[in-house]
């Protein structure tokens, strides 16, 4: 084919895609819109009506995950455009197949949903779409690795982070005596016990993709950690998820402390994704994973 | 945990004091403090630019200077402050791991009595009830017994949560150990080859330990030898994508197109290959083609693709001697005002957007340098191998160009137990929470004529699901 022609059918491939990008964030901020009725009316036919929209939502995020794929002819998860997108859909199916268990709990969707929406649309708005091919230090079979499990370990952090701040808001109200957004008073424990297992879940995913990239580094830079603000905020986000799980060990500790921690842990998570970058702009650090600003 | 009680003779304040910290050490709260400060280390060395010189962080407008130097926060991951954290933790690693090793191997010590968490009734006589529940545990639950010392029979399933926890924490230990060795043994440089010339490792530093009575490693006994070198690219399309959030707007709702264009230099870097050869004399000891992401490995040195340099040679009007000039670095021609500056020398293989491969006919693309030029954004000139171009109404032809590969080279020992003890935490870890493991203990007993299984049921690990577990264990008793 000339290469007039493939720069035609590669924008035109680029135009559709962009287009279905849009039309998912619109239903994001659709399903958030729910989310909010819900919080605020506590009835559970908004909050399901956004569970529905994320449902669909995450459908065709898959599909358009599965098109970039195409469209690159690799994994699609090397520019930020592309891991914010990837954020976007994990985090929503990861929460979509934990409420299969809760069935008439829709409240953490509003977290769920206003991240996605919001990676969406920093994605959309802030990012450049632009195909470009991998750079020499990224054409590593770790590379698969190490972003897949990074990223497979943030979404189940966010989960649990949501569910933790669904727990803190609705225990009150159940000790008022209230049944507040499809809770009852003996499923909340379970419920907040499910926040746990999900740490416990995403916690190794996390090690390994933390080891995954000091072998990595070491193979393309020659050391195993540099204390990149990258590497040192996965790092903070380790250590504080670490945290969380001795302080499940201790009574005094197990309740209120622990939930703060794995917010803290989930705050740490989301630096490490992408408050680093700001940071190093910011300060003017230079960071080995500046492919990622 | 338990700690004996202090013998009299040991009361003395020095000695009280060192027990308190052993107890003190030997606590998983005292970890979650560690933890904690280590935690604010690390975001600590993420603020101030590490390895950054002070005159450079003044310049950059950094305050508190005092502050700074007092806590060596620009090498704070070096500095006694942070190192005096991390030998901290690992003593409580340690000793938590001393003091629970004893417990891995001790002989459980059970209730005599359970709070039954499911009672099931059996159809069997209370005689026949026995053997036949251990029977069904043991031979097709795969329950293996504890203790049938008290009244309630004691049985688990799955690997032992308590030494796979142990396990991962001595892992963790032993990954300390490995910083340590690189901590004390790890040196690191860099050498420019070109190609066909031999050269010895000659170390400009040396590891923290030999630094105690030496400056600097001894050169190898062998040399390192570049048989070639090779560059490779990939074509690319610039996509004319707006800045703007309303038109980014408009292409997602179809209203503009977004477009991919061809620009005059559209390469971009895809590999840089180096082969290698490690030759003691005459005689070839070792070789390699690496690149990046494929390192060559010899006598505990480890050589890596760093990047290349270039040197082009050109010349200015009918000048027979041409003049020298680095790649990306500016070159002061006579007679012309401005300096001119040369991009990085485009050759070796490329891929072209349709997926054919093609050779390059090595081009670089030159600029007029000066403000003016740069305040016009005059765009660069290719400028092909042997050919000419008219800048500022100078012509300058490329008559030959040399290319030399760039090689980091480090001697790090500690990497290997990084990698064993790396894997083997990994290992344990993922079986300790990933894995089922269950706690049961029963006890037969008869009520109202009936015969009741009373059962304790404790499970950890996300692949232990007690309903499960209950519905198996009815549905086999009953069968």
């Amino acid at each position: 084919m000339p290469t007039s022609e493939l720069l035609s059918r590669d924008a035109y491939l680029l135009s559709i895609e962009l287009r279905l990008f849009w039309l998912i964030a619109f239903i994001y901020c659709l399903s958030l819109v729910l989310f909010i009725f819900h919080l605020i009316t506590r009835q559970n036919t908004a909050g399901r009506a956004g569970t529905t929209l994320l449902w669909i939502a995450a459908f065709l995020h898959i599909g358009l995950i599965l098109f970039r794929t195409f469209e690159a002819g690799r994994a699609p998860f090397q520019t930020l455009f592309e891991t914010l997108s990837w954020f976007a859909c994990s985090v929503t199916l990861t929460w979509l197949y934990v409420s299969g268990k809760w069935k008439d709990v829709h409240l953490p969707g509003l977290v769920i949903s206003g991240l996605a929406l919001g990676a969406s649309l920093y994605a959309l708005f802030a990012r450049s779409p632009a195909i470009d091919p991998l750079s020499p230090a990224l054409d590593s079979w770790w590379f698969e690795w190490h972003v897949v499990l990074a990223f497979f370990s943030y979404a189940v952090f966010v989960v649990s982070a949501a569910i933790e701040m669904t727990y803190l808001l609705v225990k009150p109200m159940i000790r008022q005596g209230l049944t507040p957004y499809g809770f009852t008073d003996d499923m909340l424990e379970g419920f907040h016990k499910s926040a746990f297992r999900l740490v416990i879940f995403g916690y190794p995913l996390l090690t390994f993709a933390i080891f995954s990239g000091a072998a990595w580094a070491n193979d393309a830079w020659g050391r195993f950690w540099s204390w990149d603000p990258k590497e040192t905020w996965s790092l903070i986000t380790w250590t504080v998820f670490t945290i969380y799980l001795h302080s499940m060990t201790i009574p005094r500790f197990k309740n209120l402390p622990a939930s703060v921690i794995n917010i803290i842990g989930f705050i740490c998570m989301m630096m490490t994704f992408l408050g680093v970058n700001w940071l190093a702009k910011l300060l003017g650090i230079p960071s080995l994973h500046i492919y990622a600003v | 945990m338990r700690f004996k009680k202090i013998p009299e003779k040991i009361k003395s304040p020095a000695k009280q004091l060192l027990r308190w910290t052993y107890r003190k050490l030997a606590s998983v709260t005292t970890s979650i403090y560690i933890l904690s400060l280590m935690a604010v280390f690390y975001m600590i060395g993420t603020i101030f630019p590490q390895g950054a010189s002070f005159s450079d962080y003044e310049k950059a407008g950094g305050k508190a200077i005092w502050f700074v130097a007092s806590f060596d926060l620009l090498i704070f991951f070096s500095s006694p402050l942070f190192l005096c954290a991390a030998l901290l933790l690992l003593t409580n690693l340690g000793i938590c791991c001393y003091e629970r090793y004893p417990s891995l191997f001790a002989k459980r010590v059970f209730p005599d009595k359970f709070e039954p968490t499911r009672s099931l009734k059996l159809t069997r006589h209370n005689d026949q009830s026995q053997t036949e529940v251990s029977k069904v545990l043991k031979d097709e639950m795969g329950f293996r017994l504890v203790s049938k010392d008290n009244t309630w029979i004691v049985m688990e399933k799955g690997l032992s949560r308590r030494r796979l926890t142990w396990l991962y924490h001595a892992g963790i230990i032993l990954c300390f150990v490995g910083f340590i060795i690189t901590w004390l043994f790890a040196f690191e440089g860099s050498i420019t080859l070109k190609p066909g010339k031999a050269v010895e490792i000659a170390p400009k530093t040396t590891g923290n330990l030999s630094s105690l009575w030496q400056k600097k490693e001894p050169p190898t006994e062998w040399a390192l030898i570049l048989d070639g070198f090779q560059t490779e690219y990939v074509e690319t399309a610039k996509l004319d994508y707006p800045k703007d959030k309303f038109s980014r707007l408009a292409i997602g709702l179809g209203w503009q197109l977004p477009r991919y264009e061809i620009k005059s230099d559209n390469l971009a870097p895809k590999d840089w290959k180096s082969s290698l050869r490690v030759a003691r004399g005459v005689k070839t000891i070792a070789q390699k083609t690496i690149e990046i992401n494929d390192p060559l490995k010899h006598d505990g040195y480890t050589f890596y693709q760093e990047g290349f340099e270039q040197r082009l040679k050109v010349r200015v009007g009918n000048n027979p001697i041409p003049l020298e000039v680095k790649a990306d670095e500016e070159l002061i021609v006579p007679g012309l005002d401005e300096p001119v500056k040369f991009g990085t020398v485009r050759t070796g293989r490329v891929t072209r957007l349709d997926g054919s491969v093609d050779k390059i006919k090595p081009y670089v693309m030159a600029r007029s340098a000066g403000k003016s030029a740069l305040k016009h954004e005059v765009k660069p000139e290719r400028l092909d191998l042997h050919g000419s171009i008219e800048l500022d109404g100078a012509f300058l032809t490329l008559v030959g160009f040399e290319e030399s590969s760039v090689i980091s080279y480090r001697y790090d020992p500690g990497v290997l137990v990084l990698w064993f003890s790396g894997i083997f935490v990994l290992i344990t870890m993922t079986l300790r929470f990933y894995t089922g493991y269950y706690f049961l203990a029963y006890n037969i007993a008869l009520s109202n004529g009936s015969v009741f299984l009373d059962v304790h049921v404790r499970a950890s690990g996300l692949g232990a699901d007690t309903d499960k577990l209950y519905k198996r264990m009815a549905h086999l008793l009953e069968r």
